[in-house]
């Protein structure tokens, strides 16, 4: 909103400055050059000066306000032209460079080094102070040339991108020859970047042209330019300050005009944030959400029995997660509740798959659970208990000891989650030695033993890489070791083999099995691929727009799936056996909206057996046999049997 | 009847790094690749990231020209095919939906592209024709007038099939087309492909790193390992039966609930580098049966059984064709 | 490596050589004959003529353009139009001032910078962040020429607490480095506010911190060691504004460095010495380029690594 105001106060002032520059012959009092040798060096107004020269004179009895309108109409006249100039240029050169490659490419671009290895603006020194007549059009062509080199390699490079992107190949697979891609499909994505660079390179030409002239370089007489007239001032500055200070404002006025216009134009919005401030504020339990209002963090001593930790031993549970509900602020004031109201409970040396779809929520939740969510995103409700520790009650610095040391976590992006310009053997070292008191040396040792057990044959060789020089595969092993070394009790994997092939993806999960075989470390493992959750895991959540339609023992909830979306889910995968003959079963409609608030099952709009009252209320998680829940109106009626037995 | 597409022995190879120091490293993107495409069946072609299976995509719709070998479409080689027939005959469905579309247009315009450029139609026709693909992918008439970015990925893949049928194309292809959506959409853009198949009598060609979605779809499968084609044949006799250990190793490693427990052949190891492929069988150092025979000569594509063709010295377990090894 | 320094040192002597060519051509092309402008205006023309021969003026234009090289390349730059100075003296010894003087405005600008730029960065949307960011709005706009007149006018001439011109101690340099530093800073603030703030939403930066590891290390190690980088480069690519600054600031604060020469030179149609500054200044701006690739190369090990191979 700020922003907002700002441009406009930006462009209003800069079509006031227009206005000023086009109407000039008009407007100015007097002619710029008219001298008034009887009123030489008067005051301006409100220094005791009258109103025929309401800013006062120079030295030669010159009318400043006059001199003031004009130098802005060489000042707007220059710089505009200069601008257009250069952009043109550049957004051709840009193009052409960057659409057609080749030879075209390596002649532009080679010109804007050399052009730019050169001090060009000494250069455009030299060449104007040889001239002894110095017009607008000369400055125009002295510092509007140069600057397509600017433009040329924003516009190449947004270019070279665009016409790499899917769009651009399709189109020539469609048939569009190589003019109409460039003009009709990149060009329209390429100008966008036109306008800011454009009014960024007018306030510098503004600056510059002033430069020069006060530097006595610019416009000769009988030109004025504003530059020029703080030179002259300058030599009355003790006597008529005013004369110096006045162009100086109005040069400044005008380039912070182009800025805030420009600050203006920057699309993002950046979100009030502390990148560390990871203390919770915890938001009273919502009426909204069922199943959270019972589930805070105090309220944990008899577990409701729609929960499977109801049926665990507690010395067995490790992590307990009751009612967790994360929300994101939008920037439209708008709150989406990405996780609402989740329970799950992990054993001791067990593996919990959370399986679901895009938008599902299972990334939230791990990352909630860390307390990483990138801000704003914030838990609203519930409470996650590890090991007797409320995760998302005590305080940062004894949360900075369990990260890591008693909760691992692995992500998605293998590669991007090491840091690119440190090596792979200081980042293990690092990360073992925050968490056990040992020297290097055992560190090292450490990380050599633990690379050798995920199967990397020369680890000293590995120690030495960054990260972008190993594979996908690679780094999720490194990531996997720097977690068996430091052996915490809990890792939480999030989508630990998507971005890896199947083959090096069964190695992972192979190396995950281990980790827990070996180390009896207890698993969370998020993924999209029900068949990845059901080969691994022991116990699974299923999750749908943020809620938990199912949970239970993997064996039995996936043979015998009782949740419409659980049973829609393990259909819709392809089964060769079937062959092709068999339509697959699909799940009609569209993954739902995170923003948009329903009251009823979120899955009700897609689901086959959905009932009336599906819509209005949703449903509460319901006991299919101990351990083993579904959140669905269809199992109402035996649930009420279940209790009266 | 002409197969309405054949490859033989189809390569590309890109020089990359350059410099002084490596002059000449070439990436062997497709190295030596022959099949062929009976009308109206589809092919399912298989492999991980970097096999060459999408170079080998982009080559039949002349995003790549071939460095050798011969592609015919409909029985006349491509190289003297005008451009514009071909274009008309074999269309493309890319991976990603997000990026396939261009974000500035309306659903309308994309879809009226194709027309406008071979000058199908115009006026009235033309907003018919859209109208009719527009429903023939099942989207809802009111998208037509919505960017890119008001849609869901499902429903801008079909956007992206629908430009494509634009030209009444005889063979599509679609590359990885459904990869980067979600299961549930997974199966909607599967089934529409099916059903389109049906209807318009299509070929297809269907690139995925899926071998569970490629054999659900295709009549034969294809499996490609490092640039060449290692297996082909009848997908339900390749999935039930797998020749090659790479094919073997590839659907062992899909995880699923029946394999819950079991042990599994897991291939050590990452794939080679394409910059610097191994000598003999490109799969012999991930291999588990590999012999002196495989690190020495490169396997030829032979069929093995009817309809099988394999790229395995011991396609059939125990004796190497044509002579014995110690 | 090594073969990317000889690369580029191949390439940065073609930039000198196109830059030595330029300021010949454009001196020679645009100012007319040298000739008659070192002797007085009215001076007879067969003076005029014994000038050329003896400065080999009458030889055809490549030839001389092959005395100045060999000239150049045996360190003279000719003599001034005016006393008759060797240029390169005057110009060798102009040259430590502007040295130092940007030398000092980079370390400063840096450093506030840096200190700002981080500041603002981690407590985005704060008042600190609003300041810097007004700070970095009205310091953009500011001609360096009339915020030197400025502050002149203000701490020279109406309080006189510093030196308003000539080197007279460390004093001098306090107005001189404030004006160029607020011209440098916006650009180098927004920069490191903004790399700073991309790379804390890195995945790298989360698993970090999933890691347990401090935050101090955090922000030092891992954060900064890729976020500095943007500045790096930036440097390099502003140390053409900091020259073009010079120009400017030497002027208004009579400071005896390169910038000051040139204009002088220029004014007073002292051709050879407009010359030797600008060639010493280009050279001195491609090789502070040159410097910054090289260590933006050992800083990178992603650009190290793709260049060693």
């Amino acid at each position: 909103m700020l922003r907002r105001k700002a441009a406009i106060v930006g462009l209003g002032g800069i079509g006031l400055l227009v206005f000023v520059a086009v109407t000039a012959p008009w407007i100015a009092p007097y002619e710029p050059a008219a001298q008034d040798l009887a009123n030489v060096l008067a005051p301006p107004v409100w220094d005791g000066g009258d109103w025929a020269y309401p800013l006062g004179t120079d030295a030669l009895g010159r009318d400043v306000l006059s001199r003031m309108i004009y130098g802005a109409r060489s000042s707007v006249l220059i710089s505009a032209c200069a601008m257009l100039i250069g952009a043109t240029l550049g957004l051709v050169t840009g193009l052409i460079a960057g659409f057609f490659g080749g030879l075209a490419d390596t002649l532009i671009m080679r010109l804007g080094d050399v052009q730019l290895a050169l001090p060009f603006i000494l250069i455009a020194i030299v060449i104007l102070g040889m001239m002894t007549e110095r017009s607008p059009v000369h400055l125009i062509v002295v510092l509007g040339i140069p600057a397509w080199i600017v433009y040329a390699r924003v516009v190449r490079a947004r270019t070279l991108a665009e016409r790499e992107q899917d769009y651009v190949r399709a189109a020539e697979t469609i048939g569009a020859r190589p003019l109409r891609r460039m003009l009709r499909y990149v060009l329209p994505q390429v100008r966008s970047v036109m306008p800011a660079i454009a009014l960024i390179d007018l306030s510098h030409l503004v600056v510059m042209e002033s430069t020069l002239s006060f530097l006595g370089f610019g416009l000769t007489s009988p030109h004025v330019s504003w530059g020029q007239i703080l030179a002259d001032g300058r030599q009355n500055m003790v006597v008529s300050p005013w004369l110096p200070v006045l162009p100086g404002v109005a040069i400044m006025l005008t380039v912070l005009c182009i800025n805030l216009a420009v600050e203006g134009m920057r699309a993002q919005v950046e979100p009030r944030r502390r990148w560390w401030s990871t203390r919770w504020r915890r938001l009273g339990p919502r009426e909204t959400q069922p199943g959270a209002s019972a589930l805070s963090a105090t309220s944990a001593g008899p577990a409701t029995a729609s929960t499977p930790s109801a049926v665990s031993v507690p010395g067995d549970v490790l992590l307990d997660v009751r009612g967790l509900c994360v929300e994101f602020p939008a920037a439209d004031g708008r709150v989406v509740q990405a996780v609402r109201g989740v329970s799950f409970t992990v054993g001791r040396g067990k593996i919990l798959g959370i399986v679901g779809e895009s938008g599902s929520g299972k990334s939230v939740t791990s990352y909630a659970l860390l307390r990483l969510l990138s801000a704003p995103g914030r838990v609203s409700a519930g409470s996650a208990v590890f090991d007797g520790v409320d995760l998302l009650g005590v305080p940062e610095r004894s949360m900075r000891r369990i990260r890591g040391r008693r909760i691992g976590m692995i992500f998605q992006n293998p590669v991007g989650s090491l840091n690119p310009v440190l090596t792979v053997g200081y980042q293990m070292v690092e990360a073992i030695r925050t968490h056990r008191d040992i020297d290097r040396r055992t560190a090292v040792e450490i990380s050599d033993r633990v690379f050798r057990d995920v199967g990397f044959a020369d680890p000293a060789h590995v120690m030495k890489q960054y990260p972008f020089r190993l594979s996908g595969g690679q780094n999720q092993r490194v990531m996997i070791a720097m977690t068996m070394a430091i052996e915490p009790e809990l890792l939480l994997a999030d989508e630990p083999t998507t971005a890896l092939d199947v083959t090096t993806q069964a190695q992972v999960l192979d190396q995950l099995r281990r980790v827990r075989d070996e180390h009896g470390t207890s698993i969370v493992i998020i993924s999209h691929d029900i068949g990845l959750i059901g080969e691994i895991s022991d116990d699974v959540v299923v999750m749908y727009a943020g809620e938990v339609c199912e949970s239970g023992p993997t064996e039995q909830v996936l043979r015998e799936p009782r949740h419409p979306y659980t049973q829609a889910l393990l259909e819709s995968v392809p089964r060769p056996e079937t062959g092709v003959t068999s339509l697959l079963r699909s799940i009609p409609g569209e993954l739902p909206d995170p923003a948009q608030e329903s009251t009823g099952c979120p899955f009700a709009p897609r689901c086959t057996s959905a009932m009336d009252v599906c819509r209005t209320h949703r449903p509460q998680p319901l006991t299919v046999s101990p351990a083993w829940t579904a959140a669905c109106h269809l199992y109402t009626e035996e649930r009420t049997e279940a209790t009266r037995r | 009847m002409t197969p309405i597409l054949e490859l033989d022995d189809v390569r590309k190879h890109y020089s990359v790094g350059g410099g002084f120091a490596r002059r000449g490293a070439s990436v062997r993107a497709v190295d030596g690749v022959s099949l062929r495409l009976e009308r109206g069946e589809t092919l399912g072609l298989v492999g991980e990231s970097g096999c060459g299976k999408s170079t080998l995509a982009r080559t039949l719709v002349l995003l790549e020209k071939p460095d050798s070998g011969e592609v015919r479409f409909d029985g006349r080689p491509v190289s003297v095919t005008d451009a514009a027939t071909l274009r008309r005959g074999v269309q493309i469905v890319f991976q990603d939906p997000y990026t396939s579309l261009p974000p500035h247009m309306k659903v309308r315009r994309i879809i009226a592209e194709p027309l406008m450029i071979h000058r199908i139609a115009s006026g009235a026709e033309l907003r018919a024709r859209v109208d009719g693909l527009i429903a023939d992918v099942g989207l809802p008439a009111a998208v037509a007038d919505k960017l890119p970015g008001q849609l869901s990925g499902g429903q801008r893949q079909r956007v992206s099939i629908a430009r494509a049928l634009a030209l009444e194309p005889s063979l599509l292809i679609a590359d990885e087309s459904v990869s980067a959506l979600d299961v549930s959409v997974q199966a909607q853009i599967l089934n529409l492909l099916n059903g389109l198949r049906e209807r318009h009598g299509l070929t297809l060609l269907f690139v995925s790193h899926d071998i569970g979605v490629v054999t659900y779809v295709s009549q034969r499968i294809a499996v490609m390992y490092l640039g060449k084609i290692v297996e082909m044949g009848p997908a339900a006799d390749v999935y039930g039966q797998p020749m090659h250990p790479y094919t073997r190793a590839l659907m062992a490693a899909v995880p699923s609930l029946e394999r819950r427990g079991r042990e599994r052949i897991v291939v050590r190891g990452d794939p080679p580098d394409p910059k610097h492929p191994p000598p003999g069988c490109a799969f012999h150092p991930r291999c588990p049966m590999a012999q002196d025979l495989c690190r020495a000569e490169s396997p030829p594509v032979l069929e093995w059984l009817p309809g099988r063709h394999v790229a395995c010295h011991f396609a059939l377990g125990g004796e190497s064709y044509g002579r014995s090894t110690e | 490596m090594l073969l990317y320094i000889v690369r580029r040192t191949a390439q940065m002597l073609v930039v000198v050589l196109c830059v030595v060519t330029l300021v010949f051509l454009l001196l020679r092309l645009a100012a007319g004959d040298p000739a008659r402008l070192m002797n007085a205006p009215d001076a007879p023309d067969d003076v005029v003529e014994a000038t050329r021969v003896r400065l080999g003026l009458d030889e055809p234009i490549y030839v001389q353009y092959l005395y100045f090289l060999r000239d150049l390349f045996g360190g003279d730059l000719g003599q001034s139009f005016q006393g008759g100075y060797s240029v390169a003296q005057v110009v060798f010894a102009a040259l430590p001032n502007t040295a130092m003087l940007a030398a000092v405005t980079v370390l400063v600008s840096t450093l506030v910078a840096l200190a700002l730029g981080i500041g603002a960065a981690l407590t985005r949307g704060s008042w600190l962040d609003r300041a810097v960011q007004v700070y970095v709005a009205f310091a953009q706009s500011i001609p360096s020429f009339w915020l030197a007149v400025v502050l002149v006018l203000i701490f020279a001439v109406q309080l006189g607490w510093l030196p308003a011109v000539d080197f007279t101690g460390p004093t001098s340099f306090v107005l001189p480095v404030t004006t160029m530093a607020v011209a440098l800073t916006p650009i180098l603030i927004r920069t490191i506010r903004q790399s700073f703030i991309e790379t804390l939403e890195q995945d790298y930066i989360r698993a970090a911190r999933a890691r347990g590891i401090a935050q101090r290390k955090v922000l030092l190690v891992h954060t900064l060691k890729v976020a500095s980088l943007p500045l790096v480069t930036l440097i390099g690519l502003q140390s053409g504004m900091i020259l073009a600054g010079s120009y400017v600031v030497e002027n208004i604060f009579n400071w005896p460095g390169i910038g000051k020469l040139a204009v002088d030179a220029l004014t007073s149609r002292n051709f050879p010495m407009v010359q030797g500054a600008v060639l010493v200044a280009a050279v001195a701006f491609v090789l502070v380029n040159f410097v910054v690739d090289l260590l933006y190369t050992t800083l990178d090990p992603r650009i190290r690594l793709r260049r060693a191979s």
